[in-house]
């Protein structure tokens, strides 16, 4: 068991030992390892193959620790300490040990430090200056590796997209191959050869791509993995970090910027290890991601449509405009009609200063965060609104007995949280079970991985109901009500809609009743589904059945870094009670106009009932799953003001453009998915004339004579907010179920599922340079039998046909995929993967033609 | 049928009664299963599994005194009774018969002409750990051992001996045939561990010990080839039998490689305790030194034991005698070499294949046996220069006992051994540049 796991542990119920460490009585519990203890009471034992993520594999034997009784020198990393042990940590035999392995280590050692990027932050060339001896006894020629491509003298052997490996540096702790296959499940990189001649390297004919690949070359202790983002380019002491946060994901992955005090330029991210969200992994896109702050494609002026043709103009002039512009809709209506659409990756300022605005200067309700989902519930209360707003912890995943994903493909969603359930999957064995309509790499660690029709969803959760009750699992008496709600009402009924088979919905149903705590996590294909509603009624029903949240956690997680915040600041129409009560305190006031969220403002601008919008970093035209249903509504727009960080398709539609500052150039808070507030700061001054989204609504507020924008009173207005507890209420009574059905016409009869790239998340990160090197455009994916049933080979261009669109994408072959689904990635603006989509659709259907050249 | 051509001493066993192992390896028959029966085969498996209890056999192989032959010599009725009897986790049998110890060529006398007595061994161990599934984990290059094991155990399952509910008594008891990829490692039990699973043969720290998490992660038993095949003896004959033959603490007879500058170079089975003299001059075992050459050392139990000087060869073979000669039983390869051998050529060859077979998992003996070939070879090349063999011995010390396995023990012993018992040739090729013995060098 880890020390990270055993640290999590409630302390009251495990036994302890106590043992003497450098004459110093230590008290730990039972099965703690000789070197945690040391940790922890702050005395220093060197290591290279140590992780604490990781399980110990006593290779480097840079540890040693003499204990008394003991005739040799034991390595701390897998001495788990007991009761009496006399344990030094520095005594001369430790001393000499460790000389010896440091004089093994650097025999060939190229000691290249000068031209090493590690060198500065060198694990290797630190203990030696701290542990080693300056003389060098070995009088032979060094070893060295060549690669016979490579011209230089370094041995530079690039095996991944973004790493470059040098095998003479190497000191084969091993660390990077067992993150890779231990933390992540990855086997794309492996060790080859065996003693001196050991080396790591990339799987033949492989490469290291897999969406945790640079946490391997930050582990790394030596030089011998270094990312080309970084390498060459500064040396790490001439650079200052600064602490901040991932904006790609919605756990709020702790990163440090590293920056220089000459160049505004971030250089690289690394992890700011936080042990309750992201135990020290990031994910490829918090990585590399920081390169779209750095992207020259960065708009670096306000854009004013002039005579059809967006041309650069000074900020006064723009607000200038905007001001004119409002007050000419204000005239010729009678009032104001205009909307919001702010992007739930910004900061909590910039969310509550939009709000403030689109309330009290527009005074409308017309306001929403979620510009890439269709066909969103109204209400708050919703059954989605109300699973939506459970708690959820990531830590707790870790003692969770029984772990179910539903509908989330975690790598590409939720990558921390994956990560977490691996650790769990590694070190308590908890029963992992992973419910999709498509099967994905995620389900790696499921003990059964469900793959349901597309489009049952409600069903394959009523079948898990229907399973416990046939298995008498449930209470009985609720069972019969149950009954009484749901269409099927019979397991065989509901296994046979859904695909799933029964005995395995049986065995869930087991687990999820006899689980002590559980962990219920439900995805975006929920979020993203037309029958959200119907789907989360469904597990709000299975929820009381089974009585899970009152053993565990059940929640729809946030997607983006500041979803939950948005949720919690009230950036939608209609915000539950008490958060609409904080806002018309703070306000001072509270429209009383009809509430409308992204669909229902698209709808009414069709309508020519609103007639300005203003969009704050989203961009719905390339990400709505219903293209010419945002295009058609933007035409009609009689003014539409776009922020974002660059030309988009949205922006192009808007009268005026604003150049948005990112998230590493300005101060900002995120609340993450678990509803924990962190702070990001700023690392560099923001691009040509950016400005934060927050700066932006303060000029054009005050310029239109509303005061109260500046920073402390938005601060206070946010405070009130996050103080208040946000959860709703779980319903008392079941809710009816019936199973939607969908005729599938003949020819349109490939499930299309829109995906975000393993390494790519939303619309900014195609400008990531190291991210592109990953995947740098959009594919259609589908499963080997599908590939070859319509002879489809790898990189084949194909014709995607909806009933509205179609689109040529080259095929990749999935290895996780084996049903006729398809996916394809949004990210990529050449691709305008969402005109394939009508928004009323539950599941989008295509068909799938070879192009012949 | 292919027979390697190896001498043993058969005709003795087949004579003393007390001598198990080796009482039908001259017969090409006793390989197929009819005649393995007819002579008392399966007999001890079926009277196990017709009711003795798993404390009783675990209780009976303890009392027999029998200890681990391939090697280490820890006692085998006390490795299994270290297997949890709560733990909800499968069981794995797992039969090493990856021998490379440079030397040993006993175990695969054994799989090639007696195949069935190492399954009815195997077959009894699982059962007295409660195993369902059992391994015999053979080293790669050993072909008609394959083939042999592959064969008899094709057999075993068609005549009921394996199977599910083997002679009606409701155990099931399958077997895998495993075959390495050739790596001396191997044969450290984690690192064959690693190897079944799929894993790079790497040998993993100890504790946990596979008695309590082994081969996924389950209680395993990992047993040497020869120690099972003398567990159905000890069911047949009862554990007083085999008690009484061998020495007060090392029981039971052991098969004996002997090799090097001798005129019968073979396996024998002898008593423990047996004499190493003996063992080399006795005309029905070694026969004499070749060529009457005079001999300068023997390395008695494979290459990674220290040496005994000539006269130090007056001893009994078994594990506390050669203890006292600081040296060690090992897996029985005693390697024979005359005055006209080079030292340090020996060393040369022993560190070559240390160093070959170093898995590189640990810093000392990944890079501390690269470092030691390269002295050696420029020792034994006359280009030594004062102060290697002291930087040679600290080197050793730097690996002795600071490494994950043995492997890295037992690189180094040999050569502190011999720059402790002949310091003066190894000196000898520093200060003169050359060999002392080469220039009457005969052996190839």
């Amino acid at each position: 068991m880890s020390e990270a796991v055993k640290k999590d542990q409630p302390k009251v119920s495990v036994p302890t030992v106590t043992f003497s460490l450098d004459g110093q009585s230590v008290t730990v519990p039972k099965g703690t390892t000789v070197l945690q203890a040391a940790k922890d009471v702050g005395i220093h034992i060197p290591t290279f193959c140590w992780h604490p993520q990781l399980k110990s594999v006593g290779a480097c034997r840079m540890c040693y620790v003499e204990v008394e009784k003991m005739p040799k020198l034991m390595v701390s990393c897998m001495l788990d300490a007991m009761d009496g042990m006399v344990v030094q940590t520095d005594s001369d035999q430790v001393r000499q040990g460790r000389k010896a392995v440091l004089e093994f280590i650097l025999l060939n050692h190229p000691l290249d430090c000068p031209t090493c990027d590690k060198g500065g932050e060198c694990d290797l060339q630190n203990l030696t200056f701290k542990h080693g001896v300056d003389d060098n006894r070995f009088d032979f020629k060094k070893a060295r590796f060549k690669e016979e491509s490579m011209t230089t003298t370094f041995d530079d052997k690039k095996i991944g997209p973004e790493i470059v490996l040098n095998r003479n540096r190497c000191i084969l702790c091993y660390k990077c191959v067992r993150a890779n296959k231990e933390a992540f499940g990855e086997y794309d990189l492996g060790a080859f050869e065996r003693g001196n001649i050991t080396q790591i390297d990339a799987v033949p004919g492989g490469e290291v791509c897999n969406p945790f690949s640079g946490n391997l070359v930050e582990i790394c202790p030596v030089g011998a993995l270094t990312n080309s983002d970084w390498r060459y380019k500064i040396r790490v002491w001439l650079t200052k970090t600064t602490p901040s946060l991932c904006n790609f994901n919605s756990s709020g992955s702790n990163i440090d910027f590293y920056k220089e005090d000459h160049q505004n330029k971030i250089f690289r991210v690394t992890s700011r290890t936080n042990d309750s969200i992201d135990d020290g992994w990031i994910s490829d896109i918090t990585r590399y991601g920081y390169q779209v702050i750095n992207s020259a494609d960065r708009l670096q002026k306000p854009l004013i449509k002039k005579d059809g043709k967006q041309v650069e103009v000074s900020w006064d002039e723009a607000i200038n405009f905007i001001a004119k512009k409002y007050n000419d809709i204000k005239e010729s209506v009678g009032r104001v009609c205009i909307g919001g659409l702010i992007s739930p990756s910004l900061d909590n300022r910039s969310l509550y200063s939009f709000s403030k605005m689109i309330r009290t200067v527009c005074k409308s309700n017309n306001i929403d965060f979620r510009g890439d989902y269709r066909m969103l519930p109204n209400n708050p209360d919703s059954p989605f609104g109300v699973l939506r707003s459970q708690p959820f912890s990531i830590a707790e995943i870790d003692d969770s007995d029984v772990i179910v994903s539903f509908g989330s493909d975690l790598i590409h969603e939720h990558p921390n949280e994956y990560l977490r359930i691996r650790k769990a999957f590694n070190y308590t064995q908890p029963k992992i079970y992973s419910m999709m309509p498509y099967s994905v790499k995620s389900a790696d660690v499921a003990n059964i991985e469900y793959v349901y029709t597309p489009g049952t969803d409600e069903t394959a959760i009523n079948a898990i109901c229907l399973a416990g009750i046939e298995e008498n699992v449930v209470d009985a008496s609720m069972a019969t009500e149950y009954i009484k709600h749901v269409v099927p009402s019979t397991l065989k009924d509901a296994s046979a809609l859904c695909g799933l088979d029964e005995a395995e919905l049986k065995i869930l149903a087991r687990s999820i009743a006899e689980g002590k705590k559980i962990t219920f996590l439900v995805g975006e294909i929920v979020t993203r589904s037309k029958a959200r509603d119907i789907i989360t009624a469904a597990l709000l029903n299975m929820n009381k059945l089974f009585g899970l949240s009152s053993k565990g956690q059940i929640s729809i997680l946030a997607r983006y870094a500041n979803s939950k915040g948005a949720e919690k600041l009230g950036i939608l129409p209609d915000p539950i009670a008490p958060i609409k009560e904080a806002l018309k305190n703070d306000f001072e006031e509270y429209p009383e106009s009809e509430p409308r969220n992204t669909d229902g403002m698209m709808a009414h601008i069709r309508k020519e009932e609103i007639k300005g919008l203003f969009i704050v970093g989203s961009n719905p035209m390339m990400l709505y799953p219903d293209k010419e249903f945002i295009k058609e509504s933007l035409d009609k727009l009689d003014f539409l003001v776009v922020c974002d960080l660059f030309e988009t398709e949205t922006t192009e539609a808007a009268d005026v453009v604003l150049p948005l500052a990112g998230w590493a150039e300005y101060d900002g808070d995120y609340v993450n998915l678990e509803g924990v507030c962190q702070s990001a700061k700023q690392a560099v001054k923001p691009a040509g004339e950016s400005k934060a989204a927050y700066e932006i609504v303060r000029l054009i507020a005050e310029k239109l004579e509303h005061k109260t924008f500046d920073v402390e009173s938005i601060d206070k207005g946010v405070e009130a907010c996050l103080a208040i507890d946000t959860t709703i209420k779980l319903p008392n009574e079941f809710l009816d179920i019936k199973a939607e059905s969908e005729d599938v016409t003949g020819e349109f009869s490939h499930p299309i599922f829109i995906i975000d790239d393993a390494h790519h998340c939303g619309h900014l990160t195609e400008k990531a340079p190291s991210l592109n090197n990953f995947t740098a455009e959009a594919y259609l994916m589908m499963s080997e039998e599908l590939a070859a049933k319509n002879n489809m080979q790898e990189n084949d261009p194909v014709r995607v046909e909806s009933e509205v669109s179609k689109l040529i994408l080259p095929v990749k072959i999935s290895e996780s995929l084996d049903s006729d689904v398809l996916l394809i990635p949004r990210n990529f603006q050449s691709s305008p993967v969402t005109s394939l989509c009508m928004r009323k659709r539950r599941i989008d259907r295509v068909k799938i033609s070879k192009v012949d050249e | 049928m292919h027979y390697s051509p190896v001498i043993t001493n058969a005709d003795i066993a087949a004579k003393d009664e007390n001598l198990h192992l080796f009482q039908y390896v001259e017969d090409s028959k006793q390989c197929e299963i009819d005649t393995f029966v007819s002579r008392g085969g399966y007999k001890a498996w079926k009277k196990v599994l017709e009711g003795i209890s798993r404390e009783d056999l675990i209780n009976t192989v303890k009392a027999s005194g029998l200890r681990g032959r391939g090697g280490a010599g820890f006692p085998t009725g006390l490795k299994w009774s270290f297997v949890p009897k709560d733990s909800p986790k499968a069981r794995y049998m797992v039969c090493n018969a990856d021998e490379s110890e440079p030397g040993t060529c006993k175990d695969r006398v054994l799989m090639e002409r007696d195949p069935h007595a190492i399954i009815e061994g195997m077959a009894i161990g699982a059962y007295a750990i409660g195993c369902h599934l059992m391994f015999i984990y053979i080293r790669g290059e050993f072909d008609h051992c394959i083939d042999k094991m592959e064969a008899a155990m094709e057999e075993a399952y068609a005549k009921g001996h394996l199977g599910k509910n083997v002679y009606g008594s409701g155990y099931d008891l399958d077997m895998i045939v495993h075959t390495g990829g050739g790596a001396y490692i191997c044969g450290e039990e984690t690192a064959l561990l690693n190897s079944i699973e799929g894993e790079r043969g790497q040998s993993r720290m100890r504790p946990p010990f596979p008695a309590i998490e082994g081969l996924y992660a389950s209680p395993t038993i990992v047993n040497n080839v020869e120690s099972l095949a003398a567990v159905p003896h000890i069911i047949n004959r009862g554990a007083e039998w085999y008690a009484s033959i061998g020495t007060e603490k090392s029981k039971g007879s052991k098969l004996f490689s002997l090799s090097g500058h001798v005129n019968r170079p073979g396996n024998f089975e002898v008593p423990l305790g047996f004499n190493l003299k003996d063992m080399i001059y006795n005309p029905d075992y070694g026969g004499g030194m070749l060529g009457d050459v005079p001999l300068k050392g023997v390395i008695p139990g494979g290459a990674s034991t220290p040496f005994l000087l000539p006269d130090m060869i007056d001893v009994a073979l078994d594990y506390e005698s050669l203890q006292e000669k600081d040296s060690m039983l090992g897996s029985g390869a005693i390697i024979v070499f005359n005055e006209n051998t080079c030292i340090v050529w020996i060393l040369k060859k022993l560190i070559h294949f240390f160093r070959h077979e170093s898995c590189g998992k640990c810093t000392p003996c990944r890079e501390g046996t690269a470092w030691l070939e390269q002295m050696i070879n420029r020792i034994e090349a006359g280009q030594g220069e004062a102060g290697d063999l002291e930087k040679m011995e600290e080197v050793c010390g730097n690996i002795l006992g600071r490494t994950i396995c043995p492997l890295g023990d037992a690189a180094v012993m040999p050569i502190q051994s011999a720059l402790r018992l002949y310091r003066d040739e190894w000196q000898y090729h520093i200060d003169h540049k050359k060999c002392m013995v080469k220039s009457n060098f005969e052996f190839k």
